[in-house]
């Protein structure tokens, strides 16, 4: 071909802007109002404060945050939402050239070519993990597709035209992208291996070129640099600032961002060195088991029920098997009509189906074959990391769909009777109506209300100490985007652990506690204001504070008149960490200055720490007293929980707004966090106990219903019905140890 | 023109980044890295 299109391959970019629209319509219409459980808040409060989050630090990811939180619309959440919606409807369009493109090659009309790109366009938009992660900005993946579709694009244009007079410049425009894109994720890379293939099935002698492909990799490198983001902000101690990747202890300068330290920090962050993944030998689960759960993720995207009934999941079985098939039977027709971008997208399935698979080592998946016990697992499930794959399959699926058409109205008539046999494109819309109710986050207004929640039955001054992602994120996202209890220090256990979390707690400003903004609760009493730091350590001495101190042995803890045994095997990994060590000596520098308080959602940390007799339940934290707790009339011993403070509890559940939320809400999808909801519910039976003790058998009953209308509209109640009380529910969710030595459980 | 446009914006972006900024720097490098590098490899 000489020139860049023909007239024939000419692509329908109006057309593909408006199918964007048209998706960008349903995503806002779908779209989560405010923040959301697992790494939502952790972004947004990225963005918001043009902060640093977990490592990577996904420094294109925070810029672009930042700028849509500018937006002069919706609040701040809303608007980060915006941004993913954005990207995955950007996304979408882009999917349509592609398949337009690929049908031009077989397909002669072109109105029909046009519904054939819709179709991916619709599928790949509507399949449960794309459209999921598209309403709420969870991760920054949806930027990534976005990255990964406009590659995609450009490389189908340089397989088209190679030697033209542009194919250079889209070339080097692509290793730059391709740079850019690794700064909003690694992921940036996944489509790397596909345009080399393409390059060396189609072009071989481009590589020998050697000033383009000189020119390519500092277009690379340059598209890397905004790297330079994070030591530059970071200096500045930003409210969100992991890793700490900065030599410059209070001020930015020039020496200390050109520092050893400056860059050991930086490399560490980039190369994400905190989470200590195994090497790939080890496998963290039988390969066969997870492309097991690359499978079952595949079933979800065409049929999504999370309360799974045995018919949903045997149509969710025939689906699979349907757009399966018809993936494979479009990859087949791409490779007959198309060989040249063949030789890009077949590799880019594989790059993101096997390859992924390999590359990620996942252990089993939170939802992947329940019926095995003693596995390890993933904390959630992690569907979101085969987002392009399932997006990339999508687009073969609408060619297999297509290709099903024209062989329906060829044998129709003597001319292809494409209108009569359109009805069978319908099943390009079942991802569209399958997977409305549980993708949809509209209306999702319970992650906000759990943060406020939990902040506000901390007392005025308090420090809190939390155990994962969604007891902490979204109280990040609280106290800093919306301004809601900053007076409260929070502090999480995972991140405890690493080296660079207590330095950023110790720099945290000071708050005055604002009165009329807390709840009633805490009103006309003397709240004192702290004078001294949260911890007595200096940074010095917490840099000596060992990762984990290997005793078996019951340690005791001596503070004024707490006496506590703390035995090791009650810890998570069977010995004292260095987050155990921190929270310690936290309590021992606060108690009887500051409230003192650990999240019930830590499952049990305070009696892990041997502190039973001085853990006053109180709403949804457990207060530590500094002497034993002896039952009062308003101190009620209830079976499985220890002390609850009645009269605070009963006070702080009148303002919690997370049960009226999650009621008009109706459902709570994602299964592995349900234990949010579950705390709501054990503390309404608690409530209801300590009630009955006291002999208020009318209100008791009343909490009870409550906490079972709690659990219905969560459709958890088979946890609570029939059962004997329950304990404490897990609630923390820590997606990663972050930074977290785990010696062997003895 | 075009990639030293680039080239500036994403300059005055982490100048304004190093000052503290936080509403010109993201929105300059944002312009810089996204919309004038790219189009100064495609068409300058």
């Amino acid at each position: 071909m000489s020139t860049l299109l023909s007239e024939t391959l000419r692509p329908s970019y109006r057309a593909a802007a408006v199918t964007a629209a048209a998706v960008l319509a349903l995503y806002v219409a779908t779209l989560a109002p405010t923040t959301a459980m697992w790494d939502a808040s952790e972004y947004i409060t990225a963005a918001y404060t043009l902060g640093i989050p977990h490592p990577p630090g996904n420094p294109l990811f925070v810029l672009l945050g930042r700028v849509a939180s500018l937006l002069p619309f919706g609040n701040v959440a809303f608007r980060v939402n915006l941004l993913a919606a954005v990207c995955s409807a950007l996304a979408a369009g882009i999917w349509f050239l592609v398949a337009e493109r690929v049908l031009a090659q077989w397909i002669e009309v072109r109105w029909v070519r046009r519904v054939g790109a819709v179709l991916a366009a619709v599928l790949s938009a509507t399949a449960f993990t794309v459209w999921n992660q598209s309403v709420v900005n969870e991760k920054v993946y949806t930027v990534s597709l976005a990255f990964f579709a406009v590659v995609s694009w450009l490389t189908v244009l340089w397989c088209d035209d190679p030697d033209g007079r542009r194919a250079d410049r889209i070339l080097l425009l692509i290793a730059y992208l391709i740079g850019l894109g690794y700064t909003n994720h690694p992921a940036g890379f996944l489509v790397g291996p596909a345009v080399a293939t393409a390059v060396l099935v189609r072009r071989p002698r481009t590589l020998l070129r050697w000033r383009l492909i000189l020119g390519a990799v500092v277009a690379l490198g340059f598209g890397l640099t905004p790297f330079a983001f994070e030591p530059i902000r970071a200096a500045h101690h930003p409210a969100l600032n992991e890793g700490d990747p900065t030599g410059c202890k209070d001020k930015i300068g020039f020496a200390c961002t050109f520092s050893d330290t400056t860059v050991h920090r930086l490399m560490d962050n980039v190369n994400r060195v905190q989470y200590g993944k195994p090497n790939l030998s080890e496998r963290q689960a039988p390969f066969s088991a997870q492309m097991g759960m690359w499978w079952l993720y595949f079933k979800w995207q065409w049929l999504r029920d999370p309360h799974g009934t045995p018919m949903s999941s045997a149509i969710q079985n025939v689906l699979a098997l349907l757009f399966l098939s018809l993936g494979i039977a479009g990859g087949v027709v791409h490779y007959r009509r198309d060989r040249a971008s063949f030789w890009f997208f077949g590799p880019l399935i594989a790059t993101t189906t096997v390859a992924l698979v390999y590359y990620m080592n996942f252990k089993y998946g939170a939802s992947q074959a329940p019926e095995l016990t003693g596995v390890a697992r993933e904390v959630r499930d992690r569907d979101y990391f085969y987002l392009w794959s399932y997006s990339a399959w999508s687009v073969w699926a609408a060619l297999g769909l297509v290709a099903l058409w024209r062989f329906l109205a060829e044998r129709a008539g003597p001319a292809p009777r494409w209108s009569t046999t359109a009805p069978v494109l319908m099943l390009g819309a079942l991802p569209l109506v399958g997977n409305f109710r549980a993708a949809s986050r509209a209306g999702e207004w319970a992650t906000r209300e759990w943060a406020r929640d939990v902040l506000n039955s901390v007392e005025p001054y308090g420090i809190l100490i939390t155990g994962g992602d969604n007891d902490t994120f979204p109280l990040w996202y609280a106290q800093e985007v919306e301004g809601v209890r900053p007076d409260v220090t929070v502090a999480v256990t995972s991140l405890l652990n690493t080296d660079w979390y207590m330095r950023g707690l110790l720099r945290r400003p000071a708050v005055r506690y604002d009165e009329a903004a807390g709840p009633a609760v805490y009103r006309g009493k003397s709240w004192p204001v702290p004078t001294k730091p949260i911890i007595s350590l200096t940074p010095e001495q917490l840099g000596q504070v060992p990762e984990y101190l290997d005793v078996r042995e019951p340690l005791r803890f001596d503070q004024g008149d707490i006496h506590a045994v703390i035995d090791p095997r009650r810890l998570e990994v069977g010995v004292p960490l260095r987050s155990d060590l921190l929270v310690l000596q936290m309590l021992k520098d606060n108690l009887g200055q500051r409230p003192f308080y650990i999240s019930r959602s830590t499952a049990g940390y305070a009696q892990a720490l041997g502190l039973d007799a001085y853990a006053l339940t109180q709403g949804l934290v457990t207060k530590i007293a500094p002497t034993p707790l002896t039952a009062s009339a308003d101190t009620v011993a209830v079976a499985g929980l220890g002390h609850v403070d009645v009269g605070r509890g009963l006070a702080l559940w009148k303002s919690y707004g997370f049960p009226a939320a999650l009621m008009r809400r109706g459902d709570w999808v994602d299964r592995p966090s349900a234990s949010i909801p579950a705390l709501y519910t054990v503390t309404a039976f608690a409530l209801g106990q300590a009630l009955e003790d006291q002999g208020r058998a009318g209100e008791a009953q009343s909490f009870r219903q409550q906490g079972l209308d709690v659990a219905e509209s969560a459709r958890i109640t088979e946890w609570f019905v029939g059962a004997a009380p329950p304990s404490p529910a897990p609630a923390a969710g820590s997606d990663a140890p972050r930074g977290t030595p785990v010696p062997a459980r003895p | 023109m075009l990639r030293l446009a680039a080239v500036l914006m994403i300059l005055v972006g982490f100048a304004d980044l190093a000052r503290g900024g936080i509403v010109l720097a993201p929105v300059a490098l944002v312009v810089g890295y996204l919309v004038l590098a790219p189009l100064s490899l495609l068409i300058d």
